[in-house]
């Protein structure tokens, strides 16, 4: 089953020189763990801030959120994979990345979103569809 | 030989009143139907009687000596108890009507072997423990060899319904080599019949009580006690059918509505799930304690007021 | 009478399969047409949807008087024809969302979600066959029957969105408006009903055992 089939289309992103407070904001409203972070440049250059870079890097510490931009707790360069890759090797990559999250792309367009929960979606649809899980 | 007629009249009320524990739960659920069901009953009877009709009809007819006026009392009192209880679709047991007839009747003779009635009453109580286990065990083996042989939908179809009609076809035969004696044991003791020519006629008036009259009895049977899918209506009627021939080898008449109700609790036990409607269970064990003491009352009055 | 059914090896019920099967793979073909015809605003193959609706209601007639022509014991037979109208409901909203498409312009904003709940459609029609085909052989269908739920939730997430980015959308006149909301309810509740379909099948086999 490729990535394209259980992604998620519904990407939110922010730019870079916004307050985490406003991506909190965005995040709580929306109801989604992550956000794509523009930063400039005629490169598309892309970062990710997630619920916990928010928590751990802004709230454990007692810093302001008003007073944080986003592009200090971005993480850099984001894992991005192509929408025609089969879930088991996205599984792999996330774990090699250890991360809980990545985008899907098609050629350098950022077009989806795939978590752990899809991830593992699609592991019981190919096995209910008879594909082959190892 | 006229005073047999109240032995046939006995069958005939057995056939009615019995049949129903037989077919009664695969023609409510419609696999069967109620013309089907009444045809192979008769069938199956008679065959039971002829072959193993004889086996209880020793017990029957040694309980008290009998002479043959006697005899067609006894039958008479417990035909006619057995038919108001029909009336009333309540499924009774003919077995205990008539041992308590021809009990009334070795009273006032003074020639009633209660040893032997101890271990009549003794298989009495086993037949519904009989059937309980039965029920119980069929259950889960039937379960296994199914999953594992018949998973397809298209064959548990097909077995379920061939299932059924052999389990009834089973019971039937069952009833009647077991109840036959009930009808006419008492005959071969007060000599006026043969041990096979009691099993042929009693079987004869069994299957024409079935034909003619069992459709009320059936109803109650299938839809009062409990509600029955085809696989635990096929163990219950399978249940009910070894527990009747097991205690035909014994050699004693047992009751089949109460190896009926001992499957269907058995079974119920399975699924840890209330499935009996206690008004029905209620109306049954009234039945069944009344009968004995109503036709062994009756049997004793007609013989007392009989001019000697 | 029970004679015939021994000798017939399940003949009758095996035509009963047969027409289920084919009631629920046309109903796969039907969804793959929508998807594509959506994808390219293709409005003749939206209309031919129209035709196979027709043609799964003559095939419900027949699986409907097959069986009551003596197929499968009566137990089973109430259920198994809940199960074929409920298939058959799933053409006519088909039918009703390609209706609603032929009357309106559909916005650029919503396209690309509404293609991706058309494949979704397709898709767990396609696990409706497998889970039907499953419960034929008798084996658990709990996999498969989760496997549909985790489609519709997707679809049921997308429909969140949908309506979100329809709001956006200025609508000028009522009727515009009405038909494209139908339009959305219908696409996004065919996955519902076919779940529904698939609890259905459960009970069947839960029956059967």
């Amino acid at each position: 089953m490729k990535v394209k089939e259980f992604m998620t289309t519904n990407i939110e992103s922010i730019g870079y020189k916004r307050s985490a407070y406003h991506a909190v904001e965005k995040m709580v409203n929306r109801r989604i763990r992550c956000l794509l972070v523009r930063f400039p440049g005629k490169e598309k250059e892309y970062g990710v801030i997630t619920a916990r870079d928010v928590v751990f890097k802004v709230l454990a510490k007692g810093i302001d959120p008003k007073k944080i931009e986003v592009s200090k707790i971005a993480s850099k360069p984001i894992v991005a994979i192509d929408q025609n890759t089969d879930f088991k090797e996205v599984a792999k990559i996330m774990e090699e990345s250890n991360i809980a999250r990545a985008f899907v792309c098609d050629q350098d367009r950022i077009i989806g979103l795939v978590a752990l929960m899809d991830v593992m979606s699609a592991a019981i649809i190919a096995r209910a569809r008879g594909e082959h899980v190892s | 030989m006229w005073k047999i007629i109240s032995g046939i009249f006995l069958g005939w009320s057995l056939g009615a009143n019995d049949c129903a524990n037989i077919f009664g739960t695969g023609v409510t659920t419609g696999i069967v139907k109620y013309r089907t069901a009444i045809l192979l009953t008769a069938i199956f009877v008679l065959i039971g009687s002829i072959i193993e009709g004889p086996k209880c009809m020793r017990i029957v007819s040694n309980l008290s000596r009998l002479v043959p006026i006697e005899a067609f009392l006894c039958a008479l009192a417990a035909a006619i108890t057995m038919t108001i209880l029909t009336y009333f679709a309540i499924p009774a047991s003919t077995s205990q009507a008539i041992i308590g007839a021809v009990i009334g009747a070795g009273i006032l003779s003074e020639s009633a072997d209660f040893s032997k009635l101890i271990k009549i009453v003794a298989c009495w109580i086993l037949t519904p423990i009989g059937g309980i286990i039965f029920g119980y065990l069929l259950y889960y083996g039937l379960k296994f060899i199914f999953d594992k042989t018949v998973p397809t939908l298209t064959y548990r179809n097909t077995i379920y319904a061939v299932g059924i009609i052999v389990a009834g076809c089973y019971g039937a035969y069952s009833l009647g080599a077991n109840n036959v004696a009930n009808v006419t044991g008492i005959y071969v003791g007060s000599g006026l019949l043969s041990c096979q020519m009691a099993g042929f006629i009693g079987g004869l008036s069994i299957a024409s009580g079935a034909l003619t009259y069992g459709k009320k009895v059936m109803l109650t049977v299938g839809k009062g006690i409990a509600p029955l899918d085809p696989f635990t209506a096929l163990v219950t009627v399978l249940a009910e059918a070894l527990t009747l021939h097991l205690f035909t080898q014994i050699g004693v008449p047992v009751s089949s509505s109460q190896a009926v109700v001992g499957a269907v609790v058995g079974v119920g036990i399975v699924g840890g799930v209330r499935t009996l409607n206690p008004k029905i269970l209620v109306k049954i064990a009234v039945g069944w304690l009344m009968t004995p003491f109503a036709a062994g009352f009756m049997a004793m009055i007609f013989i007392y007021v009989m001019p000697a | 009478m029970f004679l015939e059914k021994i000798f017939s090896k399940g003949n009758k019920e095996n035509q009963v399969i047969g027409h289920i099967t084919k009631q629920i793979k046309l109903l796969c073909t039907a969804c793959g047409f929508f998807k594509t015809a959506l994808e390219t605003d293709n409005l003749n193959l939206m209309r031919q949807i129209m035709d196979i609706e027709r043609s799964a209601d003559n095939i419900r007639r027949d699986i409907i008087s097959k069986i009551y022509e003596g197929a499968f014991l009566p137990y089973l037979r109430p259920d198994l024809c809940k199960f074929v109208e409920i298939v058959d409901s799933i053409f006519d909203l088909l039918k009703d969302t390609g209706y609603r498409y032929l009357d309106l312009k559909l916005p650029d904003q919503l396209k690309s979600e509404c293609v991706q709940v058309a494949f979704l459609n397709r898709r767990i029609c396609e696990m409706l066959l497998i889970t039907f085909e499953s419960m034929l052989k008798g084996e658990d269908l709990r996999e498969k029957i989760l496997a549909i739920r985790i489609y519709e939730k997707k679809i049921d997430d997308i429909k969140f969105d949908l309506i979100r980015d329809a709001r956006k959308i200025e609508i000028t006149n009522f009727w515009d408006g009405e038909i494209l909301s139908q339009f959305l309810s219908c696409l996004t509740s065919i996955s519902d009903v076919i779940e529904d379909a698939s609890d259905h099948l459960q009970i069947i086999h839960v029956s059967m055992k």
